[in-house]
């Protein structure tokens, strides 16, 4: 049993921020009149709303219970996170939302916007297209979508997000993602002072509350983390990858039967603070396009960048000394079941041992997430 | 030829084989559809010859996703050939000695059985070395996930990781901007293409081609018309095929466009003179998705139990405009409309559900439709998602609607009787037929 190992009263409140839906930090925001605005997908460059002053909140449907709702909107062959979300969503759980915005993600939550327009009463929506390649006309586009919802912003709220407050918002998020980065190194030794469930409710809960507490609350936590190991009596250490993954119950479980998970390429885990925006390009809106088109490590959606997907899991694998890979993919998300399939052939080719998981957004099946985790743990002779 | 390309070409062997006789015997005795049917099946043919040809003799040729245009690689002088097509052909006529064993072949692949089939399929032809390897690739990240995926994972195949390729990436905004973006898409497939294969494009002879194809389109657009008619003119056949022709080899051959002029002059002699293809025609219906590979098994039976025709389809209806071949500007800008805006799949998939309302709303009034089947291929994942809003445009527009959920390739996730039987159900309970 790998229970979490980190004694801290920053993390204390990170974990509390990650497995709620609205935490106290929001809480506090709403209550000093401040405004919230939500989003669907890590591709969103959150700081921009930063930049203006509002809190961005990445949505997850934390909590959730049930889709009786949704059902009427989705269908049985979609995503369980959008029927999750949505269903939240018409019972008013997002009523907090001053502001949503939406990519053309996946086939499935690009399907939210056209239903939350027409259901739900939040006062700024919009939606942006996300280009799926990574060369120089994308990002011209996608700085060009930028721009426009910088003017559309700027419209609707009546603030002003210039040059200069984006190149703050781009240093700030940049000094959490460092430090995000530096406790995340901490794992590569052989007793890490925190386990992979909950280094993802540590990223979880950066999309959910100001990044200036944020940042400070990481610092906090570093400094507890100083000199701390963790423990040494796991089976095997592992690596989780695939799509959206928010709940660290379900790498806790993996955790509970002995494999500790020193690394992820995850959309809640490294791939969002791998990679700095560069702060010293001219145009700030270029350099977040940039940033979020090629630079940082993509998601599946990116169809061109498969190689570099694959050379970034196989960096960490060596730098973090993995023994076995898990994939875990949400049911009916094509993105990655595609992806699934290149990576288990190539993982076979590079003698990587790979456990691939489809599962729902909810956690669920937890005995046979258990037998599949165990059964794989033997096979890696641990 | 070594063993590996004899291969790569032996399914398009087969089909030339196959249709060969039949094309015989359609010759002799053509009937009134017959010589319009015998130009598609040569057509077909024919471009698998030139496919064939450019393996056994090692000139440049291309793979190409649905809705690239063929405009700009006829004007290059360069053969290309649909993978996506390619189980619509033996396999879609419900001919193929191969469907099954293909399907339990793909099954055993391991990709996850929620992946769309029709994706699937291709890459198991792929992994079986049942695809030609061409020179260059054309990939498409759009309509769907599981397309970028499919070419994503395409590119990954040891064979075929050294053939270089481009994606033209459409947006999924439909405004001006989007299509200056895509425009630029497409320009820059044309480097691609000239780089990669030693052709380059000669815009007088873009502009010689688009002026070809314009009338075709032109002459579908009044075939369209034609089938407002009731009753509707002809079976699903001819409409479907509409598509797929001017989309094959060839684009800008007059001969082409003289099957259109055919098509119509037939469609418009039947109109006048109250002379259907299908008899008793009862129910009109919009099948909003793209055809099964089993459709023959099924229409027949909507026609002949039901009197239920398909007025108009996904693939057939598609609102293209004329490009306006005055500059080399208009002429992409034309091109990239008609590639990521107009044509089948990118224009209901990609982009807001308004589409879809759009696309209801108008057919339902224009073509008398009495019901809606959304058939709900289990690849379409935003359709799926989209259900809910066709619903209630067709509820607001008084019209039924159905929503079956099949599998456009595989008939072990649907089988036709269940099909034949919801919709039984389905047009009983609504009192249609």
């Amino acid at each position: 049993m790998l229970k979490g190992c980190v004694t801290s009263g920053a993390f204390e409140r990170l974990s509390e921020t990650a497995s709620t839906l609205v935490n106290p930090e929001m809480r506090r925001w709403k209550e000093e009149g401040g405004r919230i605005v939500g989003y669907f997908c890590s591709a969103m460059p959150a700081e921009m709303i930063t930049a203006a002053g509002l809190l961005p909140f990445r949505v997850r449907a934390t909590g959730s219970t049930g889709t009786e709702l949704s059902d009427s909107y989705f269908s049985s062959i979609n995503c369980s996170f959008p029927r999750h979300a949505f269903n939240m969503a018409l019972r008013g759980e997002y009523d907090f939302l001053d502001g949503l915005v939406i990519f053309n993600s996946c086939d499935h939550v690009r399907r939210i916007y056209d239903h939350w327009i027409r259901q739900i009463k939040t006062p700024f929506v919009q939606i942006l297209s996300l280009p799926k390649k990574a060369e120089d006309a994308q990002v011209e586009w996608f700085r060009d979508e930028l721009s426009i919802l910088r003017q559309r912003m700027q419209d609707h709220f009546g603030i002003e997000i210039t040059d200069a407050r984006l190149r703050e918002a781009i240093a700030l998020h940049n000094r959490s993602r460092r430090r995000l980065k530096e406790i995340y190194e901490l794992r590569k030794g052989l007793r890490p002072p925190v386990t992979g469930a909950e280094m993802l409710a540590v990223t979880v809960a950066g999309t959910a509350m100001p990044q200036g507490p944020y940042s400070s609350l990481l610092s906090d936590l570093l400094a507890d983390l100083a000199g701390k190991e963790g423990r040494a009596d796991y089976r095997a250490r592992l690596m989780i990858i695939g799509g959206l993954l928010d709940n660290p119950e379900y790498v806790s479980i993996i955790e509970d039967q002995g494999g500790l998970v020193v690394a992820d390429s995850l959309c809640f885990g490294s791939r969002t603070f791998w990679a700095d925006v560069d702060e010293n390009t001219h145009d700030p809106l270029t350099a977040l396009a940039q940033y979020y088109i090629a630079d940082r490590p993509s998601c599946a959606r990116m169809y061109t960048e498969y190689p570099k997907r694959v050379e970034y899991i196989r960096n960490m694998i060596k730098e973090f000394r993995v023994d076995g890979v898990i994939f875990q993919r949400l049911a009916f998300c094509e993105t990655w079941g595609f992806e699934q399939y290149s990576l288990t052939n190539d993982f076979k080719e590079w003698n990587i041992p790979l456990l691939c998981m489809d599962r729902e957004y909810v956690l669920g099946g937890i005995g046979q997430l258990k037998t599949r985790v165990q059964a794989f743990l033997e096979t890696l002779g641990r | 030829m070594d063993a590996k390309k004899e291969r790569s070409v032996s399914r398009l062997r087969e089909e030339i084989a196959m249709f060969e006789p039949i094309l015989e015997v359609l010759k002799l005795a053509p009937g009134e559809m017959g010589n319009l049917q015998t130009f598609i099946i040569e057509d077909i043919l024919d471009s698998h010859k030139k496919v064939i040809e450019c393996v056994e003799h090692e000139k440049p040729f291309l793979a190409s996703q649905f809705t690239n245009p063929v405009e700009i690689l006829t004007a290059m002088d360069i053969p290309w050939y649909f993978h996506v097509a390619h189980q619509f052909m033996a396999g879609g006529t419900g001919g193929s000695p191969h469907t099954i064993e293909d399907l339990e072949e793909m099954d055993k692949m391991g990709i996850p059985s929620d992946c769309c089939t029709l994706l699937k399929l291709l890459l198991y032809y792929q992994a079986a070395g049942l695809l030609p390897i061409p020179t260059a690739y054309l990939a498409l990240t759009e309509p769907c996930d599981g397309v970028a995926g499919m070419h994503s994972v395409f590119m990954n195949h040891p064979d075929w990781r050294g053939v270089p390729v481009f994606a033209p990436d459409p947006p999924y905004h439909s405004d001006e901007r989007a299509v200056d973006y895509y425009a630029g898409e497409m320009k820059r497939m044309v480097e691609f293409v000239e780089k990669h294969t030693g052709k380059s494009l000669d815009m007088g002879r873009l502009k010689g081609v688009v002026e070809e194809t314009n009338k075709g389109y032109a002459m579908w657009m009044e075939y369209n018309d034609l089938r407002r008619s009731v009753p509707t003119p002809h079976s699903y056949v001819m409409p479907m095929s509409c598509f797929y022709l001017v989309n094959d080899m060839g684009a800008g051959d007059p001969a082409k466009t003289k099957w259109y002029q055919d098509m119509v002059a037939n469609a418009e002699s039947r109109v006048r003179e109250n002379r259907p293809e299908v008899k008793n025609q009862r129910i009109r219906l919009f099948w909003y998705d793209i055809q099964p590979m089993f459709f023959s098994e099924l229409v027949p039976w909507l026609e002949q139990e039901w009197g239920a025709v398909i007025a108009m389809d996904m693939v057939s209806y598609c609102p293209y405009e004329l490009i306006d071949t005055s500059t080399e500007d208009t002429m992409f800008k034309g091109l990239a409309k008609r590639a990521f805006l107009h044509g089948p799949m990118v224009h209901q998939a990609r982009g807001l559900a308004d589409n879809v309302i759009h696309d209801i709303t108008r057919i339902v009034k224009d073509y008398k439709i009495d019901c809606v089947v959304f058939p709900g291929h289990m690849g379409h994942k935003d359709m799926a998602a989209s259900a809910s809003i066709m619903r209630e445009v067709c509820r607001d527009l008084g019209v039924p609607f159905l929503h079956i959920g099949m599998d456009v390739c595989d008939k072990r996730y649907t089988t036709v009787e269940e099909i034949k039987n919801k919709m039984s159900h389905f047009f009983t309970a609504m009192g249609l037929g």
